[in-house]
């Protein structure tokens, strides 16, 4: 190696020496101080004794000593006085020099470039965590708000089952209900002779014709603008101008009444095709919801009683409707007359059967 | 006069100074200061049978930039290694710095620290990957720096495995 000139080789020596607070130990052969040197001060290490063992004294050379692999380096280690050296271990002959450089300053600036890093870092982590479960959370919401809807909307459906649609919105909006209407036709139709057929033809077939019977009642309800109010056994009540009103319900509900009673015709019960005992009146009722758990809509007045009570007195597969309905009719429904008949509760009652 | 060397190894911000802070002087600071190189503290523990002054060397984090020296460990005699319960990767950088210390000076004595148990809302370690770590025979524990959860056991464990 070419040396440097003297004057550079001084410069050198002095501007380290300065700068870098340069201290030594020197450690003997049995790991003893043997001397120390330079800036000790600057360390910490002016209560370094001679004689001692050196790890005693210096606890950051605990395990170093005696060391397999000099020169040895270790930048950057603070001491207990707080100034930050970087250590370098390097032998000669019987004894090995412990050199300290100070550090401090290089440490102080690296950490602060490490501490805006590592900020950095750790700041992006974080706001990856948060997306990952904001994520997660929104996947979750999205969900139970699938689950939600589905659930409304058979709520939904099965009111539809129950109301009319209209009925529907206006319950939904917590109002009470009872309206007057002051022209509805209301019609009950029932089997004819269901009682001792069940009882001979058991409950599975029972069921199946009930079920037959009230989808066709459902059905038509639909096809033709009336409503199906309930079911009371084997009879079935049907509206119609409900709950919107409309001028030509009577026709309606005798169309409604011909069509049933040709629909059930096609299904036989014990052996005989079904029968139907018809009865319809025409006139003013109130219709309402009652129940606030299970709702029931509902309809009432004499023009339902009475209804019923000319159902009642029907004879098979007949369509019995009442002078009031016949007249709403008009013309063009040529229906035959009955003889007036006494019905209970109403008196003489003028009847009229539709044709076949 | 009986002393150790030990380790404390882990990723950046995972708590490495807290807990010898926690260890040696009970305190906690909220502050994040990372470490840049070491820093070297002192703590006499009390065993049954004897005493022993426990020399921490308190070592700057991992991370990509990769400020680790293994030079630094020369002499130790045990390892702390440190992982950050709400961060995943520190797991992994705990244990690729033990391999690396291994690799340079052979296997010594160890003890695994899950830091952080007080942000329970944020831990992202399975209990079940706790549970096969131990299963291999290793000493792991769930401390926190804040609390001072766990902190003595973890180094009092390791203070009778050095001294064994």
């Amino acid at each position: 190696m070419q040396r440097l000139p003297r004057e550079i080789g001084n410069w050198i020596y002095d501007f380290f020496y300065n700068e870098r607070a340069i201290a030594y130990v020197k450690i003997d052969a049995q790991l003893r101080t043997a001397a120390k040197g330079g800036n000790v001060q600057h360390y910490g290490l002016s209560s370094l004794r001679i004689g001692k063992p050196v790890a005693d004294q210096l606890e950051f050379m605990e395990g170093l000593l005696p060391c397999p692999e000099l020169p040895f380096h270790m930048p950057m280690v603070e001491l207990p006085s707080g100034r930050v050296a970087d250590l370098h271990l390097f032998a000669d002959d019987d004894c090995v020099w412990l050199l300290f450089l100070d550090a401090t300053a290089e440490r102080d600036n690296k950490q602060r470039l490490q501490q805006k890093a590592y900020e950095m870092t750790l700041l992006q982590e974080r706001e990856r965590q948060l997306n990952e479960k904001l994520h997660s959370a929104n996947e979750a919401l999205r969900k139970s708000q699938e689950g939600l809807s589905r659930e409304y909307q058979r709520a939904e459906a099965l009111l539809l089952n129950i109301l009319p649609a209209s009925i529907a919105e206006r319950l939904k909006a917590h109002k009470k209900i009872a309206d007057n209407h002051a022209e509805v036709s209301v019609l009950f139709a029932d089997i004819v002779g269901f009682t001792e057929r069940a009882r001979s033809v058991g409950a599975v077939t029972t069921l199946a014709i009930l079920n037959y019977f009230f989808k066709a009642a459902d059905r038509l309800a639909e096809r033709h603008g009336c409503e199906k109010i309930k079911t009371i056994g084997d009879c079935v009540m049907v509206v119609a101008g409900l709950p919107t009103a409309r001028s030509d319900h009577a026709q309606a509900l005798a169309h409604y009444a011909v069509e049933l009673r040709k629909a059930v015709k096609r299904e036989s019960f014990a052996g005989e095709p079904i029968r139907l005992r018809i009865g319809i009146h025409s006139g003013p009722i109130v219709a309402g919801v009652i129940g606030k758990r299970r709702f029931a809509y509902d309809l009432w007045g004499e023009t339902v009683n009475l209804a019923s009570r000319i159902q009642t007195s029907a004879e098979p597969s007949e369509i019995r409707i009442s002078d009031a309905t016949r007249q709403l009719l008009g013309p063009k429904f040529a229906c035959d007359p009955l003889e007036e008949t006494e019905l209970r509760g109403a008196g003489r009652v003028r009847m009229w059967r539709l044709p076949a | 006069m009986l002393q150790k060397k030990i380790c404390m190894l882990g990723g950046f911000s995972v708590g490495k100074t807290s807990l010898v802070r926690r260890f040696v002087k009970s305190i906690f600071s909220e502050t994040y200061l990372t470490t840049v190189g070491v820093k070297i503290d002192k703590k006499s523990v009390a065993l049954p049978d004897k005493t022993v002054d426990l020399i921490l060397w308190d070592l700057a984090g991992e991370d990509d930039i990769g400020s680790f020296r293994v030079s630094h460990v020369r002499g130790a005699t045990g390892l702390v290694l440190v992982v950050d319960g709400t961060r995943a990767a520190t797991l992994t950088a705990a244990l690729t710095l033990r391999e690396r210390v291994e690799a340079e000076f052979g296997a010594m004595p160890f003890v695994l620290l899950f830091n952080k148990s007080d942000l329970a809302d944020r831990w992202v370690i399975p209990d079940r990957e706790i549970d096969e770590l131990r299963q291999r025979g290793w000493q792991v524990y769930l401390t926190s720096a804040l609390s001072g959860e766990h902190v003595d056991d973890a180094f009092l464990k390791l203070a009778s495995m050095v001294t064994k």
